[in-house]
């Protein structure tokens, strides 16, 4: 029993993020690299799935163009015809969000969205994106519109707001994977046989739902600035 | 003293959790009354369901982040 209880208190230390080697002065951790093995791979189910590709897809192609409709009409649910324009941000948010999360399937892997970095990364870019795609999309005017339409005492209100949506799509999807994986943790040590596996399975459907969730309100925050009656 | 911080990390975690499934049980249950009175919207109903869990989930999930913040400083 001694044992178990030195080994609980050893968990925060499996739970941070190990530095794998050195690219000159830059510490490379392991969430970046089980990130760069979910690249490679989502890169090289691409080419080869989209390899030949024509109108009527056969065989693999069914794989991409499943995915793409499915995030499409979710889209299409929120925006209309018009949210044709960002479904590669989304699409691609969907995607990435869902691989890295699904390694935590590779025996040994812990999903890099479990680090805090990866999490703010996807949300700071995803906001920046947000502002950058609307501000093209319906002109400087009617973006800054946006912020100001209900009256200038909730406008810096407004500002904050999507300040505010960096910190919570990051801490929303960095809380789900981390408490998983520390859940998972403090299973294995008090009980190793079943029972950690099964929640792990219950980890990765959260995974999933998180990686829908950030493309959902990505959708939404990108209706709410291009949004045309003001 | 350090007693304090341990009954601050448990209280962290568990009053957000109470608050949290108290307001999505709600969300549940209304989300299950309303897709039993009309089936047809089904998929809307869910939808917007995984939506507004999220949300609350994600108020549980600030606090859980500075609960381990602060169980890590503990001692």
């Amino acid at each position: 029993m001694g044992n178990k209880v030195a080994e609980l208190a050893a968990v925060m230390e499996h739970l941070k993020p190990t530095v794998v080697f050195y690219l000159g002065p830059i510490p490379v951790s392991t969430t970046v690299v089980t990130t760069w093995v979910v690249m490679a791979v989502l890169v090289v189910i691409a080419l080869v799935t989209t390899r030949g590709m024509r109108l009527l897809p056969r065989g693999w192609q069914h794989l991409p163009e499943m995915t793409v409709e499915f995030i499409y009409g979710f889209l299409e649910g929120f925006m209309g015809k018009r949210g044709r324009r960002y479904l590669p941000l989304v699409a691609t948010l969907f995607i990435f969000i869902l691989c890295l999360n699904l390694s935590w399937l590779i025996p040994g892997a812990k999903p890099p969205t479990m680090d805090l970095s990866t999490t703010l990364a996807l949300a700071v870019t995803t906001i920046i994106a947000v502002q950058i795609l609307s501000i093209k999309d319906v002109g400087l005017r009617r973006y800054l519109q946006t912020y100001t339409s209900h009256g200038l005492l909730l406008t810096p209100l407004n500002v904050l707001e999507e300040l505010v949506k960096v910190v919570s799509l990051s801490l929303r999807l960095f809380g789900n994977m981390f408490g998983e994986e520390t859940v998972v943790t403090i299973l294995f040590i008090l009980v190793p046989l079943v029972v950690p596996a099964t929640i792990q399975l219950l980890g990765v459907l959260f995974g999933f739902i998180q990686a829908f969730i950030f493309t959902l309100l990505t959708i939404s925050y990108l209706a709410a600035r291009t949004s045309e009656h003001h | 003293m350090e007693a304090l911080a341990f009954i601050g990390v448990a209280l962290a975690i568990a009053l957000p959790a109470l608050g949290s499934a108290l307001g999505q049980g709600n969300t549940a249950g209304h989300a299950m009354e309303g897709i039993a009175r009309q089936p047809e919207a089904a998929n809307d109903i869910r939808t917007t369901l995984l939506l507004s869990l999220a949300f609350m989930e994600a108020l549980t999930l600030f606090s859980f982040v500075i609960a381990i913040l602060l169980w890590t400083k503990i001692g």
